[in-house]
């Protein structure tokens, strides 16, 4: 098989796997856009997510049916379209229908892939490496490359820009398809060969949500708490993929894929309890954290894949469970950790704004500048509802007096370092549920010791 | 290195790698870092050596802002930016389902305990304390917000009351 074809399934898989997470760094520019709420926007993200683990296996089952090559085919161009329609909705309604459309064509192609690799690369075990390191890939490099096009273009060029890619991974493919329905190819008899591997999957269910957490709690943490833009956010969550690379590199040296994913859950755990243990407001802290998660996702994700679907098949269908395994757990840690952590930086952010107000109160400037000040700090907390406000304009202009001016910096400054730990502090719990979780996929892991490739 | 060998140095790197960074967070604080938890406002506050009169309107507008806030059973802090205007006190009113009149009787019984704290520092002579109390205690809510957010107009509220008496205040402050 031309290398073309397996780059072009790669990129497919990848192309669709990034987009269970490529729109995060987008949901702030979302949100007030569309004008709708939090729990709406996050609908963008949940319900990719939740199509994908209800119709990977379907999918799958139709791919066998159809014939892979079509499947996967039709499964871009469907993609493709529902990402332009993505481009251009207006409303939220339109987006998230447009999102459900786009995992269901993401679905088939995905699945379909898994059943094409093997005769593209030569065997089972290495189309399975294949689709696991680019689905592992794609979803470490979406929010980074999601949150670059936002700030250098719009929310809207991230969907916009997969409808070409799309379309060029069909290219190869339906060649394929020609060949498939011109040789009469299909496979109208759809065998079960196997149950699913249920250690595995529950394990990859289990860790896709820690990972999730990890992902998008980070780039909230960095957004809304910290205040960095999303072009900002975007080069700091980049680190991760680089370390999934690394990662990446580490796998081949050790085979036994329990020990991999062992030590994978073990590290995305370890680096989530760091972030959950965040000692300062800085971003250089989120980096051994991020090094730690991305060699950890990219060493169990492709470990309890490869477990999954060792010695299983159709390869389509045991691939379509692990989607779905993976997809649910994404789904899970958003819906069971965005409540908390938007319940704790609710209150978080009113103890900052208490702590800060305290030193004010306390300060020794003239009490008619802290009123002056509580005015404006009123001001902005009531113009920027629910969320963790910048304050420093409140501080503006400063006083032309080079005592009061130095207090009152003296004031800003320490208000700041109160909203940064009360910010900080908010994602702490989630982060530390999270690590919880990575750490309890030990058990299912444990258990998946009789399968080994 | 054999195969089996391999997988045990990685699931031990893995497990010193995460010990490593969470026992280095741990240290550096990261259990700690967390917004100052307000003051209980029931609490007294102790007033430090005032010197002056903007130091003292300071403890004053402070020591009432905490006899409000715990009559109100709020954070002093939530009151002060309560205060801050008209509109802030009208959400405050809506959140906490405060009308004006209770808002008035907490103010008043802030400066009350402001009044007493002032004395008991050094800080207020029992000659002027005494008529202070009498008049906060019948004072409109919108002067008494005032205040509480400018104990120092409360000085020269006293001087006017106590007429000629009032000339001497100074001689009685610090």
């Amino acid at each position: 098989m031309p290398r073309p074809r397996v780059a072009a399934l790669a990129l497919a898989v990848g192309l669709v796997l990034a987009d269970s997470s490529v729109v995060i760094l987008a949901l702030p520019d979302i949100y007030r856009d569309l004008d709708t709420s939090i729990a709406g926007v996050t609908w963008v993200l949940i319900s990719f997510n939740l199509v994908m683990a209800l119709a990977a296996v379907p999918a799958a089952l139709v791919a066998r049916r159809v014939g892979p090559a079509r499947a996967a085919a039709v499964g871009l161009a469907v993609f493709a379209g529902a990402g332009l329609a993505c481009g251009i909705a207006d409303d939220l309604s339109t987006l998230i229908l447009a999102r459900c459309v786009q995992a269901l064509g993401g679905a088939a192609a995905v699945t379909a892939a898994l059943e094409l690799l093997p005769a593209s690369v030569g065997s089972e075990r290495r189309a399975t490496a294949v689709w696991a390191t680019a689905g592992a890939t794609g979803a470490a490099l979406g929010p980074a490359v999601g949150g670059l096009l936002t700030e250098l273009v719009s929310w809207q060029s991230i969907f916009l820009l997969q409808v070409p890619i799309a379309l060029a991974a069909a290219v190869p493919i339906l060649a394929v398809a020609k060949h498939e329905a011109a040789t009469g190819v299909l496979r109208t008899e759809v065998r079960r060969t196997g149950r699913p591997h249920l250690a595995a999957n529950i394990a990859l269910a289990m860790v896709s949500a820690a990972i999730a957490a990890a992902l998008f709690l980070l780039v909230l943490l960095l957004i809304e708490g910290w205040r960095l833009t999303p072009i900002g956010a975007a080069i700091v969550v980049t680190v991760m993929p680089l370390a999934a690379i690394l990662g990446s590199r580490l796998g081949p040296l050790v085979p036994s894929a329990r020990a991999r994913a062992a030590a994978g859950a073990i590290l995305v755990s370890g680096g989530l309890g760091g972030l959950a243990l965040l000692p300062k407001a800085e971003v250089a802290l989120t980096l051994p954290p991020q090094i730690l998660v991305g060699i950890g996702l990219s060493l169990v994700l492709s470990a309890l894949t490869e477990t999954a679907l060792g010695g299983r098949a159709p390869q389509a269908i045991h691939g379509g469970w692990t989607i779905s395994a993976r997809h649910a757990g994404v789904v899970i840690g958003l819906l069971a950790l965005t409540p908390i952590f938007t319940t704790d930086i609710a209150q978080q952010r009113d103890d900052a704004i208490n702590a800060g107000t305290a030193v004010i109160l306390d300060s020794k400037v003239n009490p008619l500048l802290k009123i002056d000040l509580a005015q404006k700090i009123e001001d902005r907390l009531e113009g920027e509802k629910g969320k963790v406000p910048t304050l420093g304009p409140a501080f503006e202009p400063l006083p032309s007096d080079p005592g009061d001016r130095a207090d009152v910096e003296g004031l800003r400054d320490e208000l700041q370092e109160q909203l940064n730990r009360g910010a900080t502090h908010a994602f702490s719990p989630s982060f530390g549920l999270a690590a919880l979780i990575g750490l309890l996929a030990l058990i299912p892991i444990g258990l998946s010791r009789r399968v080994e490739l | 290195m054999n195969p089996a060998r391999r997988a045990q140095v990685l699931v031990g790197a893995a497990i010193v790698s995460a010990l490593a960074l969470v026992g280095v967070y741990l240290a550096a604080g990261g259990s700690s870092y967390t917004p100052e938890k307000s003051q209980d406002p029931c609490q007294h506050r102790a007033w430090s050596n005032p010197e002056g009169l903007q130091e003292i309107a300071n403890q004053f507008s402070i020591s009432a802002l905490d006899g409000a806030a715990c009559k109100l059973g709020v954070t002093r802090e939530t009151l002060a930016r309560a205060l801050a205007t008209p509109e802030a006190r009208e959400r405050f009113a809506e959140r906490y389902g405060i009308d004006d009149a209770k808002l008035a009787r907490a103010i008043r019984a802030g400066l009350v305990r402001a009044i007493d704290d002032a004395e008991d520092a050094g800080a207020l002579s029992p000659l002027i304390a005494g008529p202070l109390r009498g008049t906060v205690q019948d004072i409109p809510l919108d002067q008494a917000i005032e205040l509480v957010q400018n104990a120092r107009s409360i000085l020269d509220t006293a001087s006017s009351l106590l007429g000629p008496a009032g000339e001497l205040l100074e001689e009685f402050l610090p």
